[in-house]
């Protein structure tokens, strides 16, 4: 199983200091780039910055942030995760991850998704009743111009294309490209349908539950005729010396987060039992490294998955924390997940 | 302003360069300009600017990206744009793109805004030309709200409303440096002036010194909308080796081929010998020496009044060593050169 890839996804959240007072957006997004850049010394496989458009996350253009994690790393695959495409438009999200790829010598990689929240589409004038039209015109816009060859193209949604040439144009002529997926059958059908990689969030629940998702996907692939890659997961957690301390850390602040989130999407506030459920059996990977690795070893094995991304930070929780956490998920949990695959 | 104070930088519009021989890739290049950026800054420029275009054979199609780079592999030096085409990008994503780049380089961002002499991003975005003075306004008008509003309400006829929006990341209050470029229209020296922003004056042929009335212009319509005194200054495109006769022959192997076909494409003027060594000589090319250079930079500094002068080092194919000898002397010859001659002779203020 040494093709398995594991890598770190965040949204930017704002941490803590020591002192226990939230710091600014610029000094979050400069602790990715630190935490990036010590993951990439641990032998990391991918950092995965997540867009959002709300006050408690920084990112809100992650290949800014990527470009400032290129020059400072050397192997590291540097992920959107996910690129809201529906609010963004195809030619620039092309350009700027081609200048990404370029920047770290063929590392970038964009995952492009529709995102679970809402906010992009008021702020850059979308209307919501065109969540799927958005998204579907504009992954055909995209994976035209991955050929990197003149496009010509026309939508609804979208100026018209005429023999577009779109630069840079990528050393290996192939941007490496996913799509993000949350629960949609249909989304999984027209990833299968691009012939391109799919990454589930699975962000609740027993991660055996999307088994049926990674067979549709790969049923549907051989049906349509295209390529069924190695599937990859991402799901949220936090790693500590001992479970306790893990859990600990973690859990006053994921409540504030989960809660506010509850708040929008109509969910009652999380109770204590359910977290610890969670964490026994659902989707936090939460505990010391031994506790994280072998819950990750499970979900892999029983979901036949090729790459696992971690979810480092949801919410507030302290900085010093958080690089401890990445600390230990290249440094322990991953050779130890590796060994127990074996 | 105090001679010391002089700023000088660089500009690229991410030229694909050379290599002996070999024509470097899109990606070779762009990482030749973080390279180029980290040089910048061992000599001592002050600032490093990209441009934004969308032809082939141009590398700065993502400016924020290539800039926020540059950001983790310096320390000190100022990182811009020449000029961002405000028109055809939304304002909203820019503020999250220069917030962004601010806070990678800890509060070195810069912009300078314009409407672009080149055209194509207007169709490759969806704009229609026919907007093309409406587009940069409005825009404009947003841009320095998101800037200067923490929440922002705002309307307009070429972008959806916005009710109440936070960006995140913040800048710091006050907002990055934002300058305007103007090519020359007056039109676009009085807007500058009534925003009260800084003036960018790009001057790519013919004597710089005719300039001096949009100078004059902007000087008065400050006054008159009631600003400060804002910098002002020069981005002229040219080459730095160390003997004139170098410089002029290596910048017209490169220039000429570009020169001809910008005169087919915009009806310039076609570069003939004689017109390249007058434009040399007393136009807007800063061709030579590090003393000639620096003797023209002063000239043009004193004329118009000028607080920064760019220099835009890459051409077409230009041999990357060329390049790289530009930024070398640039910083380390020419500008304590300018300061020197400016700060004999006392300038305007």
């Amino acid at each position: 199983m040494s093709d398995l890839m594991f890598g770190l996804d965040t949204f930017g959240d704002v941490p803590q200091d020591d002192a226990g007072k939230l710091v600014s957006h610029a000094a979050a997004i400069r602790q990715v780039v630190d935490e990036a850049v010590l993951a990439d010394q641990l032998g990391v496989d991918v950092i995965a910055l997540g867009e959002h458009h709300r006050p408690e996350y920084s990112v809100s253009t992650p290949e800014t942030v990527l470009a400032g994690i290129a020059t400072r790393t050397s192997r590291i695959r540097l992920a959107s995760g996910v690129t809201v495409l529906s609010s963004d438009d195809p030619v620039r999200v092309f350009q700027r991850f081609a200048t990404v790829d370029a920047l770290s010598n063929g590392r970038a990689e964009v995952i492009l998704g529709r995102g679970s929240f809402t906010e992009s589409f008021p702020l850059f004038g979308y209307d919501l009743r065109d969540y799927d039209k958005l998204f579907e015109e504009k992954i055909d816009l995209f994976v035209k111009l991955l050929d990197e060859r003149p496009v010509t193209w026309s939508g609804t949604l979208r100026a018209p294309l005429e023999q577009a040439d779109v630069f840079p144009k990528t050393e290996s002529g192939h941007l490496s490209t996913w799509v993000g997926v949350g629960g949609s059958p249909q989304s999984v059908v027209r990833t299968a349908q691009y012939g391109l990689p799919l990454m589930l969030a699975i962000i609740g629940g027993a991660p055996e539950r999307f088994a049926p998702y990674i067979d549709l996907y790969r049923r549907a692939a051989d049906q349509l005729g295209t390529t069924a890659h190695p599937v990859g997961m991402h799901s949220p957690g936090f790693i500590a010396d001992t479970d306790e301390e893990a859990k600990e850390v973690y859990w006053p602040h994921y409540r504030i987060m989960r809660d506010r989130i509850g708040k929008l999407r109509g969910w009652p506030p999380i109770r204590r039992q359910e977290f610890d459920s969670e964490v026994e059996h659902g989707s936090l990977y939460i505990g010391s490294p031994e506790t994280v690795a072998r819950r990750m070893a499970r979900a892999i094995r029983s979901l036949g998955v090729g790459r696992f991304d971690l979810i480092y930070s949801a919410g507030a929780q302290p900085a010093s924390a958080r690089m401890r956490a990445v600390e230990l998920y290249g440094s322990k949990v991953i050779p130890m997940v590796r060994e127990l695959l074996a | 302003m105090a001679a010391a104070d002089f700023e000088l930088g660089l500009n690229s519009f991410g030229e694909v360069a050379t290599d002996g021989d070999r024509v470097l890739s899109d990606a070779e290049t762009v990482r030749l300009l973080v390279d180029e950026a980290r040089l910048a800054e061992s000599v001592g420029l002050d600032v490093f600017s990209v441009g934004e275009h969308y032809r082939a054979g141009h590398n700065d199609s993502a400016t924020p990206v290539l800039l926020a780079a540059a950001a983790t592999a310096t320390t000190r030096i100022r990182l811009g744009t020449s000029v961002t085409v405000l028109s055809t990008n939304d304002p909203v994503r820019l503020y999250h793109e220069f917030s962004t780049l601010d806070a990678v380089s800890n509060g070195r961002a810069q912009l300078v805004l314009g409407r672009a002499s080149a055209t194509e991003s207007f169709p490759l975005f969806g704009y229609d030309l026919a907007d093309y003075e409406r587009l940069f306004e409005e825009k404009l008008d947003l841009f320095l709200r998101l800037q200067h509003d923490e929440t922002v309400t705002w309307s307009g006829t070429v972008r959806s409303p916005l009710t109440e929006q936070r960006l995140h990341p913040r800048m710091q209050p006050g907002g990055i440096p934002t300058w305007i470029g103007v090519g020359g229209s007056p039109n676009s020296v009085i807007r500058a002036a009534r925003h009260g922003l800084p003036l960018m004056l790009a001057i790519i042929g013919g004597r710089p010194q005719r300039f001096a009335g949009h100078v004059d212009l902007y000087t008065r319509a400050l006054e008159q909308f009631g600003h400060t005194p804002q910098p002002i200054g020069q981005h002229s495109l040219g080459l730095v080796a160390d003997t004139d006769e170098e410089a002029v022959e290596t910048w017209w192997r490169y220039w000429q081929p570009v020169a001809a076909a910008l005169a087919a494409e915009r009806g310039f003027y076609k570069p003939d010998r004689a017109r390249y060594e007058a434009e040399i000589d007393h136009g807007a090319l800063f061709v030579g020496s590090p003393e000639t250079v620096a003797q023209k930079i002063a000239t043009v500094a004193r004329d118009l009044r000028l607080n920064r002068f760019d220099l835009k080092y890459d051409i077409m194919h230009l041999p990357r060593e060329a390049r790289a000898r530009t930024i070398e002397l640039l910083g380390s010859a020419v500008a304590p050169r300018v300061r020197e001659l400016l700060a004999k002779e006392p300038t305007h203020v």
